[in-house]
C-alpha cells in the first residue's frame, strides 16, 4: 500500500478508503472537529503555507511531519490566530475560528502546548495550573487534582517556581495547564523537544494516554517515526504544503516517504 | 591551617573577582569611617538618625513611585520617560484639590487661585493652614485626586499615544515618551505657572522629638503619613499580585505575553489595570512626597524621574519589589553620603552605587523575576 500523494490526488474519499486507521466513522469529512481548508497563512508579509488543508476529527490523533522550515508549527500557531491568516478557511466544531482573536480561541474549547516558552516560568506550578483556567471566574480545584493525578510530579512540586524545574517536568506542566479546561482538542508542538531520550518514550506515553481518555490530539513533532507509529493518522508538510496524508502506519510503511522524510 | 586558608580563599577572590573585592573594602572601609565619626562626634548620632530618616522618606518614594515605571517596563516593555510628568500632573491635581477644600471653596481666596495651586504668589499654603493635623479632609482629597488624576492623564496618554504604536519597538515607545514628558510638562508650567510654591503650613504639623545617644531626632506627622500610606500600599499591591486572579494574571503577562494570550487573559484589559496601579501609586506617591517636601513645581518629579529609573534599574527592571529594594538604597544613599562629600554631589553617589550594583549584579538585585 502506498501513501496517498495529495498533490495528485485531490479526492478525499479515496484517502480515506485506501487507508486502514483506527477511529474511522465514515468515509467524509463532515464530521470534522478540526478543518484547515485551503490556508494560506505567515507572517508579516512572508508566506508561509499554501492551500494547506488539514483536518482532525473527534478523539483522533493526528501528528503533522517534515523537514524543517516546513511550516508545522505554523499551522498550529494559524489555528491559534498567532500568523497572518492570508486566505482559506479554519473551522472548529463546525465554528468559523479563522479571525478569532488569540485570546478568544480557548473559549472554544482548544488546548495549545507551544513549543518554546510554554510555562510562565516566574509563576508556581500551581499557580500555572491556575492560569490554564482564567476564562473560568472560579479555580476548578478538580481539574487541578486531575491533572496532578495525571501528572503527580507536579503535586510534588505546586509551590516550586515553574521555570527551575527540568526539561520533562515543564511539558507535563505545559500539557497540565492546556488540559485545565478538559479541552476536546489537544495542540502539541513538539512535545519531545529538548528531552533527555530516556524520558521522550515516556512523554508519548502520557500522550497516548490524553489520547485515551477521549481528547483528540494534533501534534507537531521532530521524532518522526515514533510519531506516526503512535498516531492515527499523518501529514507530510514540505515547503509550506501538503505532501503526503494516510494513516501514521501507511506512511511509515510507504518507500517514497522512509526514503525523503525518515532517513530510509 | 584555619588562617592560611582564609588567606588563599582571600587572595582567590581579590584576584577573580576585583570589582567585587573592591567594592567589598570600599564598603568596610566607610563603615569604619562612620564608627570614628560617630565615636570622635565628628557627625552626631542624631545627625545621622536625621539622615536616615530622610532617606527612607525619600526610599519610600523612589519606591512607590518606581513600581509603576518597573510595571509597565515588563508588561508594556518601554521606559516609560513620561512617568516623572505624569506624578507631576498628578501632584498639582491633588494639590488643587487641597487648595480648593482648605480654601473653603473660594470664601478664603478666589477659586481661580485655588483652583491652580496659587500660580504668581496668589495664595499660599501656609495662609490655607494645609497640614496632615489642620486640614485632614483636604488632604484626604488630595489624595485621592491626585491618584485619580495621574490615572486618567496615564488612560488618556496610553490610549491616545502609547496603544496605537503598542507594537513597535521599545526604542520607539521610550523616544515616543519622551515626547510626551515634555507636553505634559509644559501643559502643566502653562497651567500652573512655573513658581515653586510652599504648599503646607509648616508651623502646623505636629511632631515628636526622638531622643537619641547625643540629641534628638524630629519625627512630623506627614513624615509618619507618608510612611504609613506608603507600607500599606506596598502591602496591598503585594496581596494583589500574589492573591488575586488579575494579580497572577498580571504576573502572567509580564512573564509571557503570548502564553498569556492563548491562555485566554484579555491582555488590553491587564494593560489598562497595569496603567491604573501604576499611574495610582504614583500619584499618591507624589502627594505624598509633596507634603512631606512642603514644595510643588512643576519640573519636580522629572528631576525626580532619573534617581527613580536608578532604583527601577537597581532592583531589577520589571521586578516590583525590586523597585521596592532599590528605591530604598538609592534614599538611602543619596541621604547618607552627605556625611562623607558634599550635598550636591548626593545624586552622584546613588547612581554611583548603581553603577557598582549592577556591575556585580547585571539584572539588578531582583534578578530574572519579572513581576514576581
Amino acid at each position: 500500500m502506498s501513501a496517498t500523494e495529495t498533490e495528485t490526488d485531490g479526492d478525499r474519499t479515496g484517502d480515506s478508503e485506501a487507508s486502514d486507521g483506527a477511529n474511522r466513522g465514515t468515509n467524509t469529512w463532515e464530521d470534522s472537529l478540526l478543518a484547515v481548508r485551503d490556508l494560506d497563512a505567515g507572517y508579516g508579509d512572508l508566506q508561509i503555507l499554501t492551500g494547506v488543508d488539514l483536518d482532525v476529527r473527534n478523539g483522533e490523533y493526528v501528528t503533522i511531519v517534515g523537514p524543517n522550515g516546513a511550516g508545522k508549527s505554523t499551522v498550529m500557531k494559524s489555528v491559534f490566530g498567532l500568523t497572518n491568516r492570508m486566505g482559506g478557511t479554519i473551522e472548529y466544531g463546525g465554528a468559523d475560528i479563522t479571525d478569532t482573536q488569540p485570546e478568544e480561541i480557548i473559549y472554544e474549547g482548544l488546548g495549545y502546548v507551544p513549543q518554546n516558552h510554554n510555562i510562565f516560568g516566574s509563576l508556581s506550578v500551581q499557580e500555572n495550573l491556575e492560569m490554564g483556567a482564567y476564562i473560568l471566574d472560579e479555580v476548578p480545584e478538580e481539574s487541578i487534582e486531575a491533572v496532578y493525578d495525571r501528572f503527580p510530579i507536579l503535586r510534588e512540586r505546586r509551590d516550586q517556581e515553574a521555570g527551575t524545574m527540568s526539561g520533562g517536568q515543564r511539558q507535563m506542566l505545559a500539557m497540565g495547564r492546556a488540559l485545565m479546561l478538559d479541552p476536546d482538542l489537544l495542540l502539541l508542538d513538539e512535545p519531545s523537544a529538548g528531552l533527555a531520550p530516556d524520558l521522550v518514550d515516556d512523554m508519548f506515553d502520557r500522550i497516548d494516554g490524553i489520547n485515551d481518555d477521549g481528547t483528540a490530539v494534533l501534534m507537531v513533532e521532530q521524532n518522526a517515526k515514533e510519531a506516526l507509529r503512535r498516531c492515527d493518522r499523518g501529514y507530510v508538510l514540505v515547503d509550506g504544503k501538503n505532501r503526503y496524508e494516510d494513516t501514521g502506519r501507511a506512511l511509515l510503511e510507504d518507500d517514497q516517504v522512509r526514503q525523503d522524510f525518515l532517513g530510509g | 591551617m584555619g588562617v592560611s586558608d582564609s588567606y588563599e580563599r582571600g587572595r582567590e577572590f581579590l584576584i577573580e573577582d576585583p570589582i567585587r573585592a573592591a567594592l567589598v573594602i570600599v564598603f568596610v572601609v566607610l563603615a569604619l569611617d562612620l564608627v570614628r565619626q560617630l565615636a570622635v562626634g565628628q557627625t552626631q548620632f542624631s545627625e545621622f538618625g536625621v539622615l536616615l530618616k530622610d532617606g527612607l522618606m525619600r526610599g519610600l518614594f523612589f519606591g512607590l513611585a518606581g513600581i509603576g515605571l518597573s510595571m509597565t517596563y515588563s508588561i508594556l516593555n518601554f521606559a516609560n520617560f513620561a512617568h516623572g510628568d505624569l506624578i507631576t500632573g498628578g501632584a498639582f491635581g491633588g494639590v488643587a484639590a487641597t487648595y480648593v477644600i482648605a480654601g473653603g471653596f473660594g470664601t478664603e481666596a478666589a477659586l481661580g487661585s485655588l483652583l491652580l495651586v496659587g500660580a504668581g504668589g496668589s495664595v499660599f499654603g501656609a495662609a490655607l493652614g494645609i497640614g496632615v493635623a489642620t486640614s485632614p479632609l483636604a488632604v484626604l482629597a488630595g489624595v485621592v485626586v491626585a491618584a485619580v488624576a495621574s490615572i486618567a492623564l496615564a488612560l488618556i496618554i496610553d490610549r491616545f499615544v502609547y496603544k496605537p504604536i503598542r507594537d513597535r519597538s521599545g526604542i520607539t515607545l521610550l523616544i515616543t515618551s519622551i515626547g510626551v514628558a515634555f507636553a505634559l510638562r509644559y501643559l502643566i508650567v502653562f497651567v500652573f505657572g512655573p513658581g515653586r510654591r510652599g504648599v503646607t503650613d509648616p508651623s502646623g504639623i505636629p511632631s515628636v522629638a526622638v531622643p537619641v545617644i547625643d540629641g534628638t531626632v524630629n519625627v512630623d506627622l506627614h513624615e509618619v503619613s507618608l510612611l504609613v500610606v506608603a507600607v500599606v500600599l506596598m502591602l496591598g499591591l503585594h496581596f494583589l499580585l500574589q492573591r488575586t486572579r488579575l494579580g497572577k494574571a498580571m504576573r502572567a503577562m509580564a512573564d509571557n505575553e503570548d502564553l498569556a494570550r492563548i491562555t485566554g487573559i484579555p491582555t488590553e484589559r491587564v494593560v489598562r489595570f497595569t496603567w491604573i496601579i501604576g499611574a495610582g501609586l504614583a500619584g499618591v506617591a507624589g502627594y505624598m512626597f509633596v507634603l512631606w517636601n512642603e514644595t510643588l513645581h512643576w519640573f519636580q518629579f522629572w528631576s525626580l524621574l532619573l534617581p527613580v529609573f536608578a532604583a527601577v534599574i537597581l532592583g531589577g527592571i520589571g521586578s516590583v519589589y525590586g523597585a521596592i529594594a532599590g528605591g530604598l538604597v538609592i534614599g538611602f544613599v543619596m541621604s547618607l553620603s552627605v556625611v562623607w562629600i558634599p550635598g550636591g554631589l548626593s545624586r552622584a553617589a546613588a547612581f554611583l552605587i548603581m553603577i557598582a550594583v549592577l556591575l556585580v549584579r547585571p539584572e539588578g538585585i531582583f534578578a530574572g523575576r519579572s513581576t514576581a
